[in-house]
């Protein structure tokens, strides 16, 4: 079968999580290390694939196949593109800087470190499923983890304490009184995120059900269905098949993104989660929304893509200016950067929107740099709850002088998270931006005023916890000094700036992925002079084998416009 | 139509599993009588060992491919009456193990249980077999006898007598609907044997005998609109026999349905596929919504029982030999994942006293093995990846969208997200919430046999089904060589598009 670079990276977390059921949580360290170590095997293992990958020859590497089930036609496929390579990466890098970030957990550690292992491992099995089954299974497996994740770790609201029901009553637990008054309890937040998500799940279960039925080819195998499956013109209540399709995959998965009117679950959930679940849930987690959206709807229906598309332009400018607006309003440390998360992921549906090679790259980059940069500043909001057990930012402040090397680093992730050069999301923000210039003016207008709002609620958060007049009673709060603690920042920050000095090969990766996606999406109607050289390059591509990687103008030019702007800022 | 009841030693070979038991039964009968001293589990050993033999013998069969039929074809020994007789016994067996520690609450009687849980056992393994209208009849009420009993079997508790009194009174209602509708079918058709039926014109009298037939076997599965014993007889039976009739009978009946659709009315389908998706619907949300305002753990699963019916109706109202496969999967999964959580809830009740939801809480620190198991039985329940209920529902679901019925699986989708509220309910007491008393829970060692089978088997039909659905695959494949039912099909268009 080849190379086993993948199944590493996918079943190194899972055999960490069984080996963990059999350990004592009295052995603390040995708890620890088994989930650390297993992290490490597949971040080293998800290293050697993302420098593996050739992005010269494209397509999906790494395949492996195993039938699984004959009468439905299922089979576990594996494999990455470009767009998956980088995804699988930062979802290693994060659940291994989560496994020191949790570090310290004192209650039931074990149990968190297996939930965590296995959340990572479904999302990590998303980014690499060349099956429709297989990425809905392991879609749907990562939500279950979440609920636990956050109702046994997670955190309320000091005010949520004291809340009691009509009857005057402190009943946490009732049903009604979480429907009623317990929306900033974890057990709410949990709930509804499951719900949410799983609501929304088996909308995009029946679309990939109906393009099951009408391919009529007995496979869920994504490479075959891409190629074979007939769904267009299909007329169907007044409408055509294809198009409900499409809808039912969009908003099934654009809600674990979280598209503007579908995102409500997601702020709520990054508050009451422990800090390494925020990490995993903005970093990755609600990647795989775009991600499916990518792999299923772009790869199978790319004709209804280029169509409908413009849904995501719209609605992702409400969720770039909502987001930020709650969160400049934001009293909570985890709802600013929730709210923010979720305001940054209009971003990518915007990049996604625009259909254009630059924009699209520039969107799965920026996924990689989000992760990055949330992770950072989730794991430092975290550390600052541990210190000070409050997330309210309006009693925190001047915590800089009982720990700078925190506060240093949070300069770095707001940084990052604004897209300052200096960081790799800087070069992803410009390709969104210089990517859907063409198509969707306004909505570049307000990807930019979301920068400007980004810098004003991080900025005001910054302020609010680190510098200005401290409260004595935070005075025992004190610094991450050791190793563990602070090796998770370090390789974020790391691989965050490193990037910006070498993108070639991310981008490379990346491009290779999307270059055959566009030319197919934007392939039929040729519009611009772009659409003619895409073609001739293909058919050079196939008249000399030579892998289609386009070096052609627009790429040129791309880069000049990038170093221009650099230059610019 | 000529009885010829001339049996030949190859014939009775097909009855061996049926003959073994019954001399079983009553070697369980004359020991307990003969050796009143005797400790219980030893007789409960006994049984099983009895269980176990038949249940080797029906593996036997499957591997070496005995089938046959028999008496002028009123009983049917074919590879789908195998799979569920295999699957009455199995169930049987564990609902034998996890009975050992009920036992002490039995004041009388106590060899008695098991030799009528055994009798039920025959009963239906009986049932699974009846390929004609008569022997359904005489099989069926031969298991519910045992069961009448054994509902009520905590004599001094009021519950479980209501429990006896409202499924006796119903079960014999249900009784003369069964007599009834055979009655009108006999009197339309001449014809009893399932497969002699093939041929029946439409007539109001066979519509409405194949309507009584349905309402009786529908009461035995318990779905919507004849489910109206299920929750306070599940309530209040002991909890082993409520374990019991949650699963077994509904196999066994279901064999019957598979039988009485597939076959004898094969070219009605897009008649009797209405009447299913309407019963199915309405199992599925009903179960589901009144599930949710549960306080019970018992009532809780019996309501989930009724809507998880609903799903296995999915599977039987495409018609297909594909929707029948993915019933029997589905039964399967259904079996392990049930099966578990009971075993779990008797564990639970003999350790604190307790059946309420609210009894529950923090149960994942006071034993985190019982709650990891609950966990996963409930969300193979629920049908989350990568537990057996996700590829039973999956497998349904692919079968039924192959028929077009779309509304169908939308609602059973929409279903999905319903049930997992109040499954997640349970799992935020046994994780969420802190325990009232810290102590730990003791485990028996039965209880935790079953509940390892169980959690083997939803993990492993979870993560690698293939030979699972091979096996249902091959049982519905040697009935079809039986009476093939798509050859007899007129070929129906599209049955309901967005419609049904």
């Amino acid at each position: 079968m080849g190379d086993l670079t993948l199944l590493f990276i996918l079943f190194a977390p899972f055999v960490g999580a069984i080996a963990l059921i059999f350990v004592s949580n009295r052995q603390t360290m040995l708890v620890r290390g088994i989930a650390a170590g297993s992290a490490f095997v597949s971040l080293l293992a998800s290293l050697y694939l993302f420098y593996a990958y050739d992005p010269v020859k494209g397509g999906f590497q790494f395949i492996q196949k195993f039938e699984w089930s004959r009468q439905l036609g299922i089979s576990l496929h594996l494999g990455v593109d470009g767009i998956g390579t980088p995804l699988v990466l930062a979802s290693s890098i994060l659940l291994f800087a989560g496994i020191f970030v949790s570090w310290h957990i004192k209650d039931r550690l074990k149990e968190f470190y297996i939930w965590i292992l296995i959340l990572a491992a479904a999302t990590i099995g998303v980014f690499m499923s060349l099956d429709l089954f297989f990425l809905f299974f392991f879609y749907e497996m990562s939500v279950i983890p979440m609920y636990l994740l956050l109702g046994m770790w997670g955190s309320h609201t000091k005010t949520y304490n004291e809340m009691t029901d009509p009857e005057g009553l402190k009943l946490r637990d009732s049903v009604g009184f979480i429907f009623n008054f317990g929306s900033n309890s974890k057990e709410y937040a949990a709930m509804k995120l499951v719900l949410f998500l799983s609501a929304f799940a088996v909308a995009a279960l029946m679309g990939i059900l109906l393009i099951y039925k009408y391919a009529g080819l007995n496979t869920f195998d994504i490479l075959v269905l891409r190629e074979q499956a007939k769904l267009m013109n299909i007329p169907v209540l007044g409408t055509t098949l294809d198009k409900i399709i499409w809808i039912l995959i969009f908003f099934g998965f654009a809600s674990i993104a979280p598209l503007w009117p579908l995102h409500s679950w997601s702020p709520v959930g990054h508050a009451a989660a422990p800090a390494a679940t925020s990490m995993l849930h903005a970093g990755v987690l609600m990647k795989l929304g775009h991600f499916s959206i990518i792999r299923v709807a772009f790869e199978i229906l790319p004709e209804t893509t280029r169509e409908l598309m413009p849904i995501a332009a719209v609605l992702c400018m409400f969720s770039i200016v909502y987001g930020g607006f709650v969160a400049f309003y934001a009293k909570d440390t985890k709802y600013v950067i929730g709210y923010s998360s979720s305001s940054h992921m209009g971003y990518v549906f915007l990049g996604m929107a625009a259909l254009d090679y630059i924009s699209l790259t520039g969107a799965v980059m920026y996924m990689f740099a989000h992760a990055m940069a949330t992770g950072m500043l989730f794991a430092m909001a975290g550390w600052v709850y541990d210190q000070t057990h409050t997330r309210d930012i309006p009693s925190l402040g001047g915590l800089s002088n009982r720990m700078p090397f925190i506060s240093g680093c949070f300069v770095v992730g707001c940084m990052a998270s604004i897209g300052v050069p200096g960081t790799v999301n800087f070069i992803a923000e410009v390709m969104i931006i210089v990517g859907s210039w063409n198509k969707y003016p306004l909505q570049v207008i307000v990807a930019v005023v979301g920068i400007v709002l980004t810098l004003a609620y991080l900025f005001k958060m910054m302020r609010g916890l680190f510098y200005g007049p401290m409260d004595q009673k935070y005075s025992h709060a004190h610094d991450a000094v050791s190793l563990p603690d602070r090796l998770p920042l370090l390789i974020m920050i790391t691989v965050s700036i490193g990037f910006f000095f070498f993108p070639m090969h991310l981008y490379d990766v990346v491009r290779s992925g999307v270059d055959p996606l566009i030319a197919k999406i934007t392939r039929v109607v040729p519009v611009a002079s772009q659409d003619r050289e895409m073609l001739s390059v293909k058919r050079e591509a196939q008249t000399s084998g030579v892998p289609n990687r386009p070096q052609d103008v627009s790429d040129n030019a791309s880069r000049d416009t990038l170093h221009a702007s650099r230059g610019k800022e | 139509m000529t009885f010829s009841f001339t049996m030949s030693p190859s014939d009775l070979l097909l009855l061996l599993p049926e003959i073994l038991l019954t001399v079983w039964l009553c070697l369980i009968l004359i020991v307990d009588f003969s050796f009143p001293r005797l400790p219980n589990e030893q007789l409960a050993y006994f049984s099983i060992a009895g269980l176990v033999a038949t249940l080797g013998c029906l593996v036997w069969f499957d591997v070496a491919g005995i089938t046959g039929t028999l008496f002028a074809n009123m009983f049917a020994l074919d590879r789908m009456a195998l799979f569920f007789k295999m699957f009455i016994v199995g169930s049987t067996i564990l609902v034998i193990l996890v009975s050992v520690d009920y036992m002490h609450r039995f004041k009388f009687f106590r060899g008695e249980y098991y030799f009528l849980v055994v009798m039920s056992a025959l009963g239906m393994m009986f049932m699974a077999s009846a390929n004609d209208l008569l022997s359904v009849f005489v099989a069926l009420e031969f298991s519910t006898l045992g069961f009448y009993v054994l509902v009520a079997y905590l004599r001094e508790d009021m519950g479980s007598n209501e429990a006896g009194i409202k499924f006796f009174i119903l079960g014999i209602f249900a009784a003369a609907l069964l007599a009834y509708g055979i009655s009108l079918v006999y009197g339309e058709t001449g014809k009893l044997v399932f497969s002699d039926m093939k041929t029946a014109q439409a007539s109001p009298g066979l519509a409405i005998g194949f309507l009584l037939i349905f309402a009786a076997l529908g009461f035995k599965i318990g779905s919507v609109p004849f489910h109206s014993w299920i929750p306070d007889t599940y309530h209040g039976s002991p909890t082993p026999v409520t374990a019991f009739i949650s699963i077994a009978p509904k196999g066994a009946a279901f064999a019957i349905l598979l039988r009485m659709f597939l076959v004898s009315l094969a070219t009605f389908r897009p008649i009797w596929t209405l009447l299913l998706v309407a019963a199915s619907i309405l199992s599925m949300t009903y179960g589901n919504i009144v599930a949710i305002a549960q306080k019970n753990m018992k009532r809780l699963l019996a309501y989930s029982g009724i809507a998880q019916i609903g799903n296995v109706l999915i599977g039987l109202a495409t018609g297909t030999k594909m929707g029948s496969d993915a019933m029997l999967f589905y039964l399967l999964t259904y079996l392990f994942a049930n099966l578990g959580a009971f075993a779990i809830v008797i564990a639970v009740s003999e350790a604190i006293g307790s059946e309420e939801i609210d009894d529950y809480s923090g149960l994942g620190r006071r034993s985190p093995f019982l709650a990891f198991s609950m966990l996963i039985f409930l969300l193979s329940l629920a049908g989350v990846p990568p537990l057996a209920g996700f590829i039973g529902k999956l497998y349904i679901f692919v079968a039924a969208i192959k028929e077009g019925l779309y509304v169908l699986i939308t609602v059973g989708l929409i279903n999905i997200v319903i049930s997992m509220y109040y499954y997640l309910i349970v799992v935020k007491k046994m994780y969420i919430s802190e325990p009232l008393d810290r102590s730990p829970l003791k485990v028996s060692g039965p209880l935790k046999v079953v509940v390892y089978v169980c959690l083997a088997g939803t993990l492993a039909i979870g993560i690698y089904p293939q030979p699972v659905t091979d096996w249902v695959v091959s049982a519905i494949m040697m009935f079809s060589d039986v009476a093939d039912p798509t050859a007899a099909l007129p070929v129906p268009p599209a049955v309901i598009p967005f419609g049904g």
